[in-house]
């Protein structure tokens, strides 16, 4: 009797930096018995050999920000049995989706030499508002022991253990000194996902919640306190990173753009700063 | 604490390396206090190089600094985030595998325990209750928690009696501590020079007889009690009224306050990690890729976590009210039916590393208030007893206004230099009645009384001529909670004499200035010449108060203010940062200011008054001050709003 079939995987991109990506090669104490297991039949970054489907698991990371990706996704969920995005991009619309408060015309102009080559949607937007998403990997860029956790349950046929919880807990697991009692660091970690590891406390950095927002997070519970009992500054630009667009942020982004200068404005006082 | 001279051993601080090998031999590791990342946390210890020597910590809620300290003292630093579970039942351990043998079979084994030897050293009273606790919930029941067990059972426990406490302390009201009574091993006392220790087991009694110290002195045995005592002192037993929480709080699973905490709360579970006792978790399973080897792990989990509670069809605690109320009602009531204990210790760390800094002592006063407020009971009062006087001398009078003057008294005994501001002493002269007044001033040798001619024992007192000997009883009563004030802005709303009780807070705020928000002194006077302490006022604004003042009726000098002391705080928005306020004057300006202040923002479980009634015993036996549930001497005279209720203000009671 054949060995039986391996199940196909493919990892494409939309708009984003390939970072998440990369995390599969990354696992490099398990990449050949991955390769053992499964199929990488379409992988641009580690194989040059192509395939357009059809795909048992397809990893998709970046945010819908074109014209282009907005239909290609389309025909990618038609061909992938299980659609898995990776990264803040593909889940929460990535930085880029700052953009989604902007004038994009006025934006485009003004980093863009030639503004008309460009085309792109006015929003970037996460791939879940485009087609149905079985499986969310979260971060900026995605933790490989969840992807290896994710692979590793789809071959058991269990659900992927992927905690919804705050990253205090996982600090507070690891023994870290929180960095917001203890410095007054402004840290995002009690509304965030974790499955980072804890990685920015373990550095005495607040977390800046690049694995958006958790279940149910009290995000006006931590802005009150920042702002009023720790006299922190411009607390909604806190969200407005990675995962600014996730709802649960997307709030305090809307507020954090509004106050800020319009591109063009800024443009002009950097060129007279230079001159 | 309880240690007979002849069982105690003396170690002076430089030889603590001694202790350190003794408690290494045969392979232990020693965990303790060590500073990292701006906190002391549990990590080796080799030498005592690596405990935080010369530190000191400041905690309040949502806050955690160390600062130094003064001297050398090793164990100056009260609790860190961590507590002694990270040891006895870590965060993440493997404890069974399940593997497939192929051919359908399958083989699950437990992973047995292998606990590391390990001495705890600086385990405190509270600690050493949480353990006690941990041990019933793990090994006291049918089903034991074979790797805690090991753990336990493989560790010496080095105690160390608290010499010093922070803001969030309150063993006190839960019962365990500051005394180290049982427990240990070894229990360590700091003094200046070393260390008392005394054991409390066989295996401490064989490490004590091979300290290379001396045997305690008496006057070294006095010293460490003493020490610890004062810390007792120095944390009060008024911040939870633990006698029949369990019933009140049960009463109270439908309160509006669930919902209000809810909206602070961000469920982020940091307080059931800090928790000594919480004992919640989760099995995650590691697999290889094929699913062949899988290793449950079992790490810690907390009921604030939204899937605690899910189910295929939903989630049984869905709302963060939810899941807070499971956590304070489990802790604080529950605990008692599963457990036959409560499930809180006092440590205080939920209250210090909560992000947003909620305090459950304010939670529980607000959410199931005693029916009447613990009375403090103050700092060793002088003579305390009915009948019993401590012998003051009247040393200076300088006069305040026309009929109000303030005396400054030496007492004999120094108890009574030793008050909380807010405190009142009973005042006797032979053949006249004794009244109550309140400190003005607690000086190094002196008791500053500001005391205005009312009647004829207060005008006697008055005319005293210097050298005359008063007879005092005090401080007595509730003063003033300052610890309530650290990290924000304070509000003083005084009115006329209202100021004195007032002044040792003022005192007590300029000694720590850095450590409160922006102050408010709000000033009012029936006119300018009826105003205490005119020079000091002017010296307050200089270092850091506000100082606004106001009078009823103006005189010919007046430049400032004319009206009443709300309008000096009825434009004001208290609501943008946090603040506490204590008011003091005749009881229709209380009102009338507490109004206010509450319309202004300020919540009021943090807005104090200090209330006047008839007394004469002064500490809760003679029954002239009483209003509705409250003895005013005994229970107050200062209280909160919120403990109040209806009967403040109400006429008639």
């Amino acid at each position: 009797m054949d060995a039986p079939r391996l199940p196909r995987i493919g990892v494409v991109k939309l708009a984003s930096c390939d970072g998440c990506q990369l995390t599969l090669l990354d696992l490099e104490d398990e990449l050949l018995a991955i390769g053992e297991r499964f199929e990488l039949v379409e992988f641009p970054e580690a194989s040059s050999r192509r395939s357009t489907g059809p795909y048992d698991i397809l990893l998709v990371e970046g945010s819908v920000s074109t014209p282009e990706q907005a239909e290609h996704i389309v025909e990618l969920r038609a061909r992938a049995k299980r659609l898995v995005t990776i990264g803040a991009c593909a889940t929460a619309g990535g930085i880029q989706a700052l953009r989604n408060w902007a004038d994009e015309p006025t934006w485009r102009a003004s980093v863009y030499p030639s503004p008309d080559d460009v085309r792109s949607l006015a929003t970037a937007t996460p791939v879940s508002e485009h087609v149905a998403v079985d499986a969310e990997l979260p971060g900026c860029p995605i933790d490989g022991r969840q992807l290896l956790e994710l692979l590793t349950a789809f071959r058991v046929g269990r659900r992927p253990q992927l905690p919804d919880e705050a990253v205090c807990m996982e600090c507070k697991r690891l023994g870290r000194v929180c960095v917001l009692v203890a410095e007054g660091t402004p840290c995002l970690g009690p509304v965030t996902q974790t499955g980072c590891g804890a990685l920015c406390p373990g550095y005495a950095r607040g977390c800046y919640a690049c694995f958006g927002p958790k279940q149910a997070p009290n995000v006006d519970g931590l802005s009150r306190w920042l702002a009023i009992e720790r006299s922190t500054p411009e607390v909604d630009r806190l969200f407005a990173g990675f995962t600014g667009y996730a709802p649960a942020f997307r709030d305090s982004t809307e507020r954090a753009v509004a106050a800020m200068q319009p591109p063009a404005r800024r443009r002009r006082r950097s060129n007279g700063e230079a001159g | 604490m309880v240690i007979a001279a002849a069982e105690a051993t003396f170690l002076p601080r430089e030889r603590f390396d001694a202790l350190l090998d003794l408690l290494r031999e045969g392979g232990r590791t020693v965990i303790g206090p060590t500073v990292r990342d701006g906190a002391v946390v549990l990590g080796e210890i080799t030498t005592a190089q690596d405990l935080p020597g010369g530190w000191q910590d400041e905690q309040g809620p949502g806050r955690y600094r160390l600062t130094p300290g003064h001297g050398p003292r090793l164990f100056d630093v009260v609790n860190g985030p961590q507590s002694w579970k990270q040891h006895t039942f870590p965060p993440r351990i493997p404890v069974a595998t399940a593997r497939r043998d192929g051919d359908g079979g399958a083989t699950f084994a437990p992973i047995a325990p292998d606990p590391p030897r390990l001495a705890f050293l600086g385990v405190r009273a509270c600690e050493i209750a949480a353990l006690g606790i941990q041990d019933r919930v793990l090994t006291g029941g049918t089903f034991v928690d074979e790797d805690y067990r090991s753990r336990r059972e493989a560790a010496i426990v080095v105690a160390v009696a608290c010499t010093r406490a922070v803001s969030t302390c309150f063993c006190t009201s839960m019962g365990t501590g500051p005394e180290v009574r049982e427990g240990h091993d070894l229990v360590l006392t700091e003094l200046d020079d070393g260390f008392v220790i005394a054991s409390g087991s066989a295996v401490g009694d064989r490490l004590v007889a091979r300290l290379p110290g001396p045997r305690a002195t008496a006057a070294q045995v006095g010293a460490a009690s003493a020490a610890v005592a004062a810390t007792r002192a120095a944390i009060g037993d008024d911040a939870v009224a633990n006698e029949g929480l369990r019933d009140r709080l049960m009463d109270k699973l439908d309160s509006p306050r669930w919902a209000e905490v809810a909206d602070r709360c961000l469920s982020c579970a940091n307080c059931t990690m800090v928790c000594p006792t919480c004992f919640c978790t989760s099995s995650t399973l590691r697999s290889d890729l094929d699913g062949t080897v899988n290793v449950a792990q079992r790490e810690w989990d907390s009921c604030f976590s939204t899937s605690f509670a899910r189910v295929a069809g939903g989630n049984f605690r869905p709302a963060r009210s939810d899941r807070y109320r499971q956590w304070l009602t489990h802790k604080f009531a529950t605990w008692y039916d599963q457990f036959g204990t409560s499930g809180c210790v006092g440590c205080g760390r939920c209250v210090t590393w909560c992000p947003v800094g909620i305090d459950v002592r304010e939670e529980l006063a607000a959410i199931a208030p005693p029916a009447m407020p613990v009375g403090r009971v103050p700092p060793r009062p002088a003579a305390a007893t009915t009948g019993r006087f401590d012998v003051a001398t009247l040393r200076a009078v300088g006069p305040e206004t026309a009929d109000t003057k303030t005396l400054r008294l030496v007492p004999g005994d120094p108890a009574l230099l030793g008050g909380i501001p807010g405190q009142f002493v009973m005042v006797e002269q032979p053949g006249l009645p004794a009244f109550p007044i309140s400190a003005s001033r607690y000086g190094e040798t002196e008791l500053f009384l500001t005391v205005r001619a009312a009647g004829p024992a207060s005008a006697a007192l008055l005319a005293s001529p210097l050298g005359s000997e008063i007879g005092l009883r005090g401080p007595l009563g509730r003063g003033w909670p300052i610890d309530r004030a650290l990290g924000r802005d304070v509000v003083i709303a005084a009115g006329g004499i209202g100021l004195a009780p007032l002044r040792p807070l003022v005192d007590g705020l300029l000694a720590d200035r850095d450590r409160f928000g922006e102050i408010l002194l709000a000033y009012g006077a029936r006119t300018p010449g009826d105003r205490l302490f005119v020079s000091e006022l002017d010296a307050w604004a200089g270092r850091g108060i506000e100082v606004a003042q106001i009078v009823d009726r103006s005189d010919p000098g007046w430049v400032g203010r004319v009206g009443v002391v709300t309008s000096l705080l009825d434009q004001r928005d208290f609501s943008r940062r946090p603040s506490v306020a204590f008011v003091c004057g005749p009881e229709a300006m209380m009102q009338a200011t507490t109004r206010v202040l509450r319309d202004g923002g300020i919540p009021e479980e943090r807005i104090f008054v200090s209330l006047e009634r008839h007394m004469e015993c002064g500490i809760g036996l003679c029954g002239h001050c009483q209003m509705g549930p409250f003895f005013i001497c005994r229970d107050g005279p200062v209280f909160s709003l919120a403990e109040l209720g209806d009967f403040f203000g109400r006429q008639g009671l």
